[in-house]
């Protein structure tokens, strides 16, 4: 257990010679290039800058983005796996950077598994306790420790080719706890379960971090994992963090268009909409359907000067309803969810998502229905047209 | 449309023999377009020539051919196996063999754990390229490298201050014989190795790196389980060449003041069948090496079967 600072952390990939001859024709004045969703300079390709982050003792922070959006570098440079290139890792108070990985403290638990596969599931979690120079019954007490824990007792004796999935992922992160260490980092360690085991080791995990007392750092691309696991949520793109908060926190307030893109599924419904402001009032104004914004978000509005403005609107498929008034669209699809049904909708020629729960279902919605759908102001997010970025924040 | 299943992917029920004749019912074609021209070459070239073994039991006489020579029975061995030269022959041709086995065969496996080790993909290519680059040479040219370089006023005389003819040191003859051979081979037959090693997990490396592992214990974690059967059945076929060192590189590297150790099996064939024309005691000794070869062969894959898990060639 143990806090975590990572001060204005960055990293960047030199260009190899080849690379680096290519880039030298590059004029002076040219900007710098994107090539996908990377950073290229002189220096090389960024893949992770300004992330600076604090980690509380025993927290639990997940680090969630879209592929090559930096998180499991940000995560392996914690490890040591990679060179940090820029800012300072400390972990404990110690400053990490230049200390091998070996010696940082840390245990870390691989989306493959990364099990010795000629050893039983016994040696593989003793195996770092050996190295170490552990005595044989310490060694033998924490793994038995451990194996109960995870319940995995009765396969100690198996070599990992004998287990499934789910009892290799426990195996590996059997191997992970025994050592008790400061830092528990996990990269995407449920993405090659199938959707049912990893569902039960997410629970498994929640279970698991209740019972050992240390810090966990944990990437995944899975939004679901990062909700339900994190105490706070690290979301990241093309390198930068684009939002630190607790899993509500930024389901309720995204900071960006991207942000609130990428939490909560189905994914929010965007419009192209007008703010406007009256008397200290803010209304949003949807094809001609007006709506008042909440108390609460006019006054951070107010607070920060907002003034009339186009916008892009942003409202959840939960937080849209159907209704007898308010914005038209054509009826889709429909599907049937089980507990609710996800109408698309085409309003405008965008793609809305409507989430009507099925005990409240009232009529039937067959494909070319036209319907009117509205919601309230106190879900509505208002981004700003020229940055993306939340006006309230 | 059929879906062409392995006969380990199609073991439902039944014996495997019985999943494998169905397979080769179902997918008889495959067999016959890409199995026959390889079946016909083996037996025309591999199988039909074996009736010139029995040579070795005749008295072979060109100008009356096979079926009309005398026929001798094991005259021939006879002769070879009592012959006083016979265990100085037999001898010279393990020692060359065994102590060329266990340097040279751990070389190309110590070379790829560390071209595994450079990070520099192009740095990697270019030691690789150098390192292979002696494998193109003939042996022969080989041979006169290193008889120039070790004559009295060659490079290596010149480097230690003396002026030895290694090449007429019976002693000098099988390292000069064996070190040559790792110079030239090492290179190539770490490709194989190199190949195997790529198959080893970046994770599971680093895994043993955060586990605390020093480079030799991620050798022995990591790297050495992903090559080992490659190892093994590279060692079993090393061991059933045992005894078929080519007589060239023995030939043009032998003088006569190094006879002792350089007069080896293939060097008395070539000698007594190409130059004395002794045709069947020739082919008997060969056949003799060879039979000798086919018997280290089964015996080393049974000991290696029995001491990794069941599994040899």
């Amino acid at each position: 257990m143990a806090e975590v600072q990572l001060k204005n952390i960055k990293k960047v990939y030199p260009f190899i010679s080849g690379e680096q001859k290519k880039s030298k024709k590059k004029k002076k004045d040219e900007p710098e290039k994107k090539k996908s969703n990377l950073q290229i300079t002189d220096e090389g390709v960024v893949a992770v800058q300004q992330f600076s982050l604090d980690i509380k003792d025993k927290e639990f922070i997940v680090l969630v983005g879209p592929s090559g959006c930096g998180k499991s570098t940000t995560l392996r440079m914690v490890a040591g796996l990679e060179e940090i290139s820029g800012g300072e890792l400390i972990i404990d108070g110690k400053v990490m950077n230049d200390v091998a990985p070996k010696d940082r403290d840390i245990a870390m638990v691989f989306q493959n598994y990364a099990l010795y596969p000629h050893m039983t599931v016994y040696d593989n979690m003793a195996f770092s306790l050996k190295l170490r120079h552990t005595p044989k019954d310490e060694i033998d007490r924490k793994v038995r420790e451990a194996a109960e824990i995870l319940d995995i007792t009765q396969y100690l004796e198996r070599k990992p080719k004998a287990l499934s999935g789910g009892q290799r992922q426990r195996v590996a992160i059997g191997r992970a706890i025994v050592r008790a260490p400061k830092v528990m980092l996990m990269d995407e360690p449920l993405s090659n379960l199938d959707a049912k085991l990893r569902n039960e080791m997410r629970a498994e995990i929640i279970k698991l971090r209740q019972r050992i007392d240390t810090t966990f750092m944990y990437v995944t691309h899975d939004q679901t994992e990062a909700m339900t696991l994190g105490d706070r949520i690290v979301i990241m793109k093309d390198g930068y963090i684009q939002q630190i908060g607790t899993p509500q926190e930024v389901f309720n307030h995204p900071s960006n268009l991207f942000v609130a893109g990428f939490i909560g599924m189905p994914v929010m419904n965007f419009f192209d909409a007008q703010l406007e402001e009256q008397n200290g009032k803010y209304f949003v104004d949807l094809n001609g359907y007006r709506v008042e914004l909440s108390e609460d978000k006019e006054a951070r509005l107010k607070a920060k000067g907002v003034k009339s403005q186009a916008i892009t609107l942003g409202v959840r498929p939960d937080h849209t309803d159907v209704a007898k008034n308010g914005v038209s669209g054509v009826v889709e699809v429909a599907e049937m969810m089980g507990s609710s049904v996800h109408l698309h909708v085409n309003s405008n020629g965008r793609d809305v998502i409507i989430i009507v729960p099925t005990q409240d279902l009232k009529e039937s919605y067959a494909i070319g229905d036209t319907i009117h759908f509205s919601f309230n102001g106190n879900v509505a997010h208002v981004f700003s047209k020229e940055n993306d970025k939340n006006l309230e924040f | 449309m059929k879906k062409a299943l392995s006969p380990a992917q199609s073991s439902g029920g039944g014996s495997k023999m019985h999943n494998l004749l169905v397979y080769l019912r179902q997918h008889w074609q495959l067999y016959v377009i890409f199995m026959l021209p390889a079946f016909l070459l083996t037996v025309i070239f591999r199988y039909i020539p074996m009736g010139g073994i029995s040579i070795a039991f005749t008295d072979y006489n060109p100008i009356r051919g096979l079926f009309h020579s005398e026929w001798i029975g094991f005259e021939n061995f006879k002769r070879f196996l009592s012959s006083p030269d016979f265990m100085r022959y037999l001898g010279n041709t393990l020692k060359l063999s065994v102590y060329g086995l266990l340097w040279g065969f751990p070389a190309p496996i110590l070379l790829a754990f560390l071209l595994n080790r450079i990070m520099s993909k192009k740095t990697k290519q270019k030691i690789q390229l150098v390192l292979y680059m002696p494998n193109f040479i003939s042996v022969i040219v080989l041979c006169g490298i290193v008889r120039i370089l070790l004559s009295p006023t060659g490079m290596i005389n010149s480097l230690l201050g003396t002026n030895s003819n290694f090449m007429t040191m019976p002693s000098a003859f099988r390292t000069i014989y064996i070190a040559s051979g790792i110079w030239q081979g090492a290179g190539w037959a770490s490709i194989i190795y190199t190949a195997a090693l790529s198959n080893a997990s970046k994770e599971l490396k680093e895994a043993a790196v955060i586990d605390g592992a020093n480079i030799f214990q991620q050798i022995k974690a990591v790297e050495w389980p992903a090559i080992k059967d490659t190892v093994l059945i590279q060692f079993i076929m090393s061991v059933g060449n045992i005894m078929s060192i080519g007589f060239e590189k023995a030939y043009a590297l032998q003088t006569d003041m190094n006879m002792s150790t350089s007069e080896i099996i293939s060097t008395y064939v070539y000698k007594k069948g190409l130059l004395d024309g002794d045709y069947g005691f020739s082919t008997a000794v060969g056949l003799f090496n060879t039979v000798i070869n086919v018997i280290l062969l089964i015996s080393m894959n049974a000991i290696v079967k029995k001491m990794n898990d069941g599994k040899g060639i």
